[in-house]
């Protein structure tokens, strides 16, 4: 069975305005959108740009927004009339691919890593808290910052709870020597109006798990 | 005007190996260029389950000399026993060192090390340690020591080709893909840390498309050894349905637990006792069964795990699933179903392609058959033999970037840079594709190449089967001279897909004729026209490079 599915489509070398193009792709068992743009170019359109990875949830390289919710193109199922569009406020390379070497450039500037330890040859002793783990397991698809209403990436790609979790991570990280809470109120931490906007594909409580960490005053 | 970029180091591939190599080699005061297709430490180290081998725990009776027999063992005598002792040797200190990048392992109360309570099959003790958040907190940690360390990181940019002199590599050229825009990348030392080649087999593979043998085919095209390519490692389960989840991983042999029985079609049980046997013997038997008509309406067998939760002994394995296997009971429910996922129905499985033991045939610091050229981790073969055991692939990964960081920084001292008139033609290549106005589109004759290599090239083979894959593969090869390819500069997928396309068709030609030339069955390497492994001569190891455009192929005894 045949479906129709639109799709943002943006060059910001040739193309004024991003558009909407509309392709029938086949549907069967549990057919899922990357399953849909990757027939798209293979067979229909090879000008599609797409990001992808895995294909099973791992990695977070094709989140989308579908009907205007990111979610992951590997397990979201498409459905006839679906609107499937780049994650909002993220930087547009072209089509549904995003810029993420803001990302990396940002790990620098804010000194996302432990000092240097000094090298015994065997593992230290650490402790942390079972949250320290949840935060680890974030897949950096960006859904949280293209769904925080304060985030501008144009204004600054850092500011945004993206990088919170990663603040709070090593906030709970005993080898960590940088004040995280307060790299955190200078990203802009203390404008977060507790609005709940912001979505985690994977389930993690951001109000509760990131700025629950990064609120108290660090006694 | 093109832009070049000059360092003492180049490290092609951003995987647990390319990172450790270019903080290595930036530590020890090389100036470090590290490119990477996707964005940085994004290959399949981030999508692991995040679980490494360490080193034995002496304490509980296990030793070093029983973690080198172990690996040699499951390996079926192919590896190179001095790779093995150097990982298994420095299995600690390279646990210690992705530590000190900022990662935490699996920790007791007391906040020492913990090993995992059950060893992954063919090891004989845990060697064990998970990570808490899986492989993406590993990727996390490669980002941020890429980050602290002094490196210029070229994200999103594909290596198209080595650049050599005399005999030598100098270098490399490479697309970056956001703009399109080539480069020429001189070094002193080139490392390649590209991972392995899992893509050969799409969609019946659980690594990242990313992962298409350009390990193998840069160093082919350098001139360099690759070593027993035939080895390519099956994970026995892998997920059948539906299409969006084919090549999903659901377990390597301790998933089975004490009790876990592979079924046919017949409900008969064809396997048993499966929990301590190598992942190569396991895959063995399913292919094996489905060559007999044995497999379900999906095209596997089925994965019976009921009579563990039937014993006690069963009840404390199947505890200990739910605790370390949480990734995998979470894509078998995706696609079976909650009752699957709490072991009440079996699961239908298929062999998945998951990791190269083949590769660049180096010494134990790394250095390839061509000087200036190294190589670490999957790229790099003889460590795992004919069979790899489960988590020692990131043991590998840093032990031996490690390793291939230090010696490439400490070689590349008296050397001197290529002059960039070398990069003209190649990189005059790499300008002509785009817009190219042939008549075959590099994606077609991907998926062509894929769907040959896993009917003819795959878990099961034969030499007629094997003869007639090389003919299509250089049929192939033909039709790669003649791409169409849209004339879009930005992210042009179809860019890409011509860069990789000869990577794979060259490690394609290296896989299909090791496994013609070993006339026996060794590891994962199993020919349905010689099913016994010949255990009369000496072992001999597969190895071939590339000379006047021939896969030219020697065979050498194993050392000891």
């Amino acid at each position: 069975m045949n479906i129709e599915i639109s799709i943002r489509r943006y060059d910001p070398d040739t193309d004024p305005e991003p558009r909407w193009d509309d392709y029938a792709v086949p549907s069967g068992d549990r057919t899922t959108v990357l399953e849909a743009l990757t027939y798209i170019y293979e067979e229909l359109d090879p000008t599609l740009a797409f990001g992808s990875g895995c294909r099973f949830g791992s990695c977070g390289l094709c989140a989308v927004e579908v009907n205007g919710q990111p979610r992951m193109a590997c397990s979201a199922g498409i459905r006839n009339g679906m609107k499937i569009a780049p994650l909002a406020g993220m930087p547009v390379l072209r089509d549904l691919v995003i810029d993420r070497v803001a990302f990396f450039e940002g790990l620098r500037k804010l000194r996302i890593f432990i000092g240097e330890q000094s090298e015994s040859g065997e593992p230290q002793i650490v402790r942390v808290p079972k949250l320290h783990a949840r935060l680890a397991a974030c897949v950096e698809c960006l859904a949280c910052n293209s769904t925080c209403p304060a985030y501008d990436f144009d204004k600054d790609p850092l500011a945004g709870p993206y990088l919170l979790v990663k603040l709070a991570q090593l906030q709970l990280d005993p080898r960590n020597t940088i004040d995280r809470r307060k790299q955190a109120q200078d990203l802009g931490m203390s404008d977060c109006t507790d609005c709940r906007s912001c979505y985690c594909i994977r389930g993690l409580d951001i109000r509760r798990d990131v700025l629950g960490v990064l609120m108290g005053d660090g006694s | 005007m093109t832009h070049v970029t000059r360092s003492d180091v180049l490290v092609i591939g951003s995987g647990g190996a390319g990172v450790m190599a270019a903080v290595e080699a930036a530590n020890a005061g090389a100036s470090v260029t590290i490119i990477s297709k996707e964005p940085l430490g994004y290959g399949d180290t981030r999508i692991s389950l995040g679980v490494m081998s360490t080193s034995p725990d002496t304490s509980s009776g296990d030793s070093e000399e029983q973690f080198a027999e172990d690996m040699i063992r499951g390996g079926e005598g192919l590896n190179d026993p001095k790779l093995v002792r150097t990982l298994v040797n420095e299995a600690l200190e390279a646990t210690a060192t992705f530590e000190a990048f900022g990662h935490i392992f699996d920790r007791d109360h007391d906040g020492r090390l913990k090993r995992g309570l059950v060893p992954p099959g063919g090891h004989r003790a845990s060697r064990t340690i998970g990570s808490p958040g899986a492989g993406v907190s590993m990727g996390h940690t490669m980002r941020s020591a890429a980050a602290r360390a002094d490196l210029d990181v070229l994200e999103q940019t594909v290596c198209s080709e080595l650049l050599v002199q005399d005999g030598e590599v100098v270098g490399a050229t490479a697309l970056r893909m956001p703009s399109g825009e080539p480069l020429a990348l001189l070094a002193k030392s080139t490392v390649i840390a590209a991972g392995g080649a899992g893509s050969l087999y799409y969609p019946h593979t659980d690594c990242m498309p990313s992962v298409t043998g350009d390990s193998y085919g840069l160093a082919l095209g350098a001139g360099a050894e690759l070593v027993d390519m035939e080895q390519v490692q099956y994970l026995p389960f892998g997920i059948t349905h539906p299409p969006a989840l084919l090549g999903a991983p659901c377990g390597e042999p301790v998933v089975a637990g004490p009790f876990g029985r592979l079924l046919n079609n017949k409900g008969e049980a064809v396997l048993e006792n499966i929990m301590p046997m190598t992942r190569a013997q396991v895959a063995r038997a399913i292919v094996e069964e489905i060559g007999r008509g044995g497999a379900t309406e999906h095209g596997g067998l089925l994965l019976d795990l009921r009579p563990n939760l039937e014993s006690p002994q069963g009840e404390f394995f199947v505890k200990a699933l739910r605790k370390a296997g949480a990734p995998i009971l979470s894509v078998v429910r995706r696609a079976y179903g909650r009752k699957a996922a709490d072991l009440e129905e079996p699961w239908d499985v298929l062999p998945t392609a998951h990791y190269n033991m083949g590769g660049i045939k180096t010494d134990e610091w790394c250095r390839s058959s061509v000087p200036t050229l190294y190589a670490c981790g999957q790229a790099q073969g003889g460590v795992m033999g004919g069979n790899r055991l489960g988590s020692t692939s990131l043991t590998e990964i840093f032990v031996f970037g490690k390793r291939a960081g230090r010696t490439a920084a400490r070689e590349a001292s008296g050397r001197q840079h290529a002059d960039q008139k070398l990069a003209r033609e190649p990189l005059e290549k790499l300008r002509a594709l785009c817009g190219s106005p042939g008549t075959h589109r590099p994606i077609h004759l991907k998926r062509a190449l894929q769907r040959l290599m896993w009917e003819r090239v795959g878990p099961l083979r034969e030499a007629t089967g094997l003869e007639a894959a090389l003919a299509e593969i250089e049929a192939i090869e033909e039709q790669a001279r003649d791409l169409q390819i849209s004339e879009i500069r930005r992210c042009n997928t179809e860019v890409a897909d011509a860069v990789e396309l000869p990577h794979m068709l060259a490690t394609a030609r290296a896989i299909a004729v090791s496994a013609l030339a070993r006339t026996e069955s060794r590891g994962a390497h199993v020919r349905s026209d010689f099913p016994e492994r010949d255990d009369a001569g000496p072992v001999s190891n597969m190895i071939v490079r590339m000379r006047d455009g021939e896969c030219k192929l020697r065979r050498a005894v194993t050392s000891e």
